[in-house]
């Protein structure tokens, strides 16, 4: 696969992607790297993975990760039941040796997805969803799968990857990954998209929705993403929501009032409602409160050069 | 292109990632080789994206490894405007070099000068060449006796007092520093850029600063003189000894009083990293302060125990623990907190020393509390790690730095300047 069949991929499947993204996806894919995707949440992190099963026509294998997410919930477990069944079945049975060896075999193994992403005939793309809410045990374990393509099982030794999957993981930023992992990725960062781009995707997602309004959205959500005062910025999903919201409401022009109406599809907290105010429709504030003529946040997002943190 | 070549040019770029602070090994570079070599990447945007994906591995990386590029694959239309340049650089010295053949004569003879000096002449500035030419004019009748040696001389203490100002206004001094003192280089560079690998560097620099800085505390003090009254029971005992004539007098020593610290550190985002080397810091500095009280905040405010910022490892695992890790900033409501908790940490013998970018929701509130503050410690300093240069362009700073001392401290020199202002 080149980079433009690649491209005309991720347009079939209608993802809006720039040559950034379809490069590095390619990269990831020729070098059978995993691809480590960074970005704030609903920036369409997940959906790549999802887009390049398709593209790929490749089967999608999640693993979710959370607190608390250990080996036997990812990788395999044995099955205690059917092991305790057959050891009822077999208690009279002359080789005790055999019958030890019979149930660490395949056949009481319960696969996870990540055991069954590699024991897989045909590749697959493994998603590795919000690696950053799992602990960092779990973080180090993953490291001989992503490096060397094979786990190890205790009862029955390495098992090698019958087909190369193409990894993709998540992360939200919540807490820094380790080095060692990072170094064994290909890495893409992605932001939240500028006003055209979300246009772009308005678009391609609800085709048949009004010009008009989906660039008044898209300059909305991009007032609200830029705004220090909004904690829980909007994703890209909460965008198609509100037109969709908008659209069956039959509501053409995004007016304050409307905007107001329906400003639950957008920020989900009474905080993040008050402090939207009349942002939404109004020009682009810092929520600092100040004359902004001289204001840093505002000079920041003008171009002008500053640091530091929020 | 070949393999071959693909792999020699790939290097040079590694080792100039290397430079910038990437961690890059074999592995990255073998990877881009690759993905050149299988690829048919003419376009330069491409390159770069399939670069950034191989070798950098965070979103801080990838600023440098942008910068790193644009210096090393040149484009096609900054290529040309380079030779443009150069060529019309290379026309500029031709045309200096043959008025300065012109300038530098004596009685059409020209003056005898080392090429070297000749060649500063050349680069120098049309002031500074009015200058010599006008000491010539007022020069004239004596070194119409001695011209080559008056004028030489002349010209020779011109020309070294020039290379010395050109010295001394290096304004990127570091840059040099980084390939003869790696320590000097870390130094100069902004903390929050620093790299895992650098972070033992930097906690040694730091440890060995600070008793520099000790020292230099304890000289001042013995330097400082006795300033006291006279110890009459030590004067005597001690005058017991040379028969009962007082020959040494002994003073009392004047009690230095240590001052109290109150510190407010910001641990929000990418103020974490700044913070984790100013605490490591200022606490190392043991003779500073007789006791401290730290303070972190993000969105919410909390004392921490000094034993649990022992060391960075500690202190990152304080701060994940505590909620405080990847939450905004409100230095408003922290002031707050800190002027009305009882017993008041604040006082006329505390200064609150502020660790913080300035970047807080709600700037007035933090205004206020910052003014009730200053109203109720001895001295209120601020550390900001954002380069002085961009300060007149964030409205937050101009706001609090009317209301208390401020100084820069990205780098870690910075930080050792404001210790030393600190100290005193």
């Amino acid at each position: 696969m080149d980079l433009s069949s690649l491209q005309a991929k991720l347009d079939e499947a209608r993802y809006i992607h720039d040559s950034a993204l379809a490069t590095t996806l390619l990269v990831a894919l020729k070098l059978g790297r995993p691809l480590l995707i960074e970005g704030a949440a609903g920036v369409g992190k997940t959906e790549v993975a999802k887009v390049m099963a398709q593209a790929l026509d490749r089967e999608l294998v999640r693993l979710q990760c959370y607190e608390g997410l250990d080996e036997s919930k990812a990788l395999y477990e044995w099955n205690y039941q059917k092991q305790l069944l057959s050891i009822q079945i077999q208690m009279n049975r002359q080789d005790p040796d055999a019958l030890t060896k019979s149930l660490f075999s395949g056949e009481y193994l319960l696969e996870r997805p990540l055991l069954r992403s590699i024991r897989s005939e045909e590749p697959v793309v493994l998603l590795i969803d919000e690696i950053d809410k799992a602990d960092e045990e779990f973080e180090a374990f993953l490291l001989e799968l992503l490096s060397e393509m094979q786990i190890t099982i205790p009862e029955v030794g390495s098992l090698r990857a019958r087909s190369i999957p193409f990894v993709v993981l998540t992360s939200n930023r919540t807490r820094p990954l380790s080095e060692a992992l990072r170094r064994r990725c290909a890495y893409l960062y992605i932001p939240y998209p500028d006003v055209e781009k979300e246009v772009s995707i308005i678009r391609a997602k609800l085709p048949n929705v009004n010009e008009h309004l989906a660039v008044q959205v898209a300059q909305a959500i991009h007032n609200l993403r830029e705004n220090d005062a909004i904690l829980k910025k909007p994703s890209i999903a909460e965008t198609l929501d509100w037109v969709s919201a908008l659209e069956a409401l039959g509501i053409s022009d995004l007016t304050e009032e409307a905007a107001r109406r329906t400003i639950g599809f957008v920020l989900k907290s009474s905080e993040d409602q008050e402090a939207a105010g009349s942002l939404l429709t109004g020009p682009q504030d810092c929520g600092c409160g100040q004359d902004h003529a001289h204001c840093g946040a505002c000079a920041e997002s003008s171009g002008r050069e500053d640091g530091g943190s929020r | 292109m070949s393999g071959a070549v693909y792999l020699e040019k790939l290097s040079e770029f590694s080792a100039l990632l290397r430079q910038e602070g990437l961690p890059v090994g074999v592995q990255e570079t073998a990877d881009a080789c690759e993905i050149l070599s299988q690829l048919d990447l003419a376009d330069r945007e491409t390159v770069r994206w399939a670069l950034q994906a191989v070798y950098a591995k965070s979103r801080e990386e990838q600023s440098a490894f942008q910068r790193a590029f644009d210096g090393f694959f040149v484009s096609a239309e900054r290529r040309d405007a380079i030779r443009r340049q150069r060529q019309a650089e290379a026309m500029e010295l031709a045309r200096r070099r043959a008025q300065a053949e012109r300038e530098l004569q004596v009685r059409g003879r020209p003056i005898e000068l080392r090429e070297d000096l000749r060649e500063v002449y050349i680069a120098m500035g049309e002031d500074k060449r009015e200058q010599l030419r006008q000491m010539l004019e007022r020069t004239r009748g004596t070194m119409e006796r001695s011209p080559d040696r008056l004028y030489g001389n002349f010209i020779r203490s011109v020309f070294m007092r020039f290379l010395l100002e050109q010295q001394m206004t290096m304004e990127d001094a570091a840059v040099g520093a980084e390939a003869s003192d790696p320590d000097l280089a870390l130094l100069y560079r902004d903390i929050s850029r620093f790299q895992d690998a650098d972070i033992p560097r930097a906690a040694a620099l730091i440890a060995a600063i600070s008793r520099q800085l000790d020292a230099e505390l304890t000289r001042q003090r013995k330097a400082g003189g006795h300033g006291g009254q006279l110890d009459f029971k030590r004067t005597i005992r001690r005058g017991l000894e040379t028969g009962g004539s007082f020959y040494r007098l002994s003073y009392r020593r004047k009690r230095q009083k240590k001052r109290r610290l109150v510190l407010l550190c910001d641990v929000s985002g990418s103020m974490l990293q700044f913070s984790e080397f100013a605490l490591r810091f200022i606490k190392s500095m043991s003779d500073f302060s007789e006791s401290s009280q730290i303070f972190l905040f993000s969105e919410e405010v909390r004392l921490v125990d000094p034993f649990a910022l022992q060391n960075m490892d500690a202190f990152r695992d304080y701060v994940r623990s505590s909620g405080l890790y990847g939450r905004g900033t409100d230095l408003g409501s922290a002031l707050e907190v800190l002027c009305r908790r009882r017993p008041a940490p604040l006082g006329p013998s505390a200064t609150l020393l502020i660790l913080s970018d300035t970047k807080t929701i709600d700037v007035p509130r933090a205004a206020r509390a910052l003014a009730e503050a200053r109203r109720q410690a001895g001295k209120v300093l601020w550390l900001n790690p954002i380069p002085q240069r961009k300060w007149p362009y964030v409205r937050s700073i101009q706001t609090t730095s009317a209301l208390s001392q401020m100084l820069p401290c990205g780098t870690l020199d910075e930080l050792v300047r404001a210790c030393r202002k600190l100290l005193r």
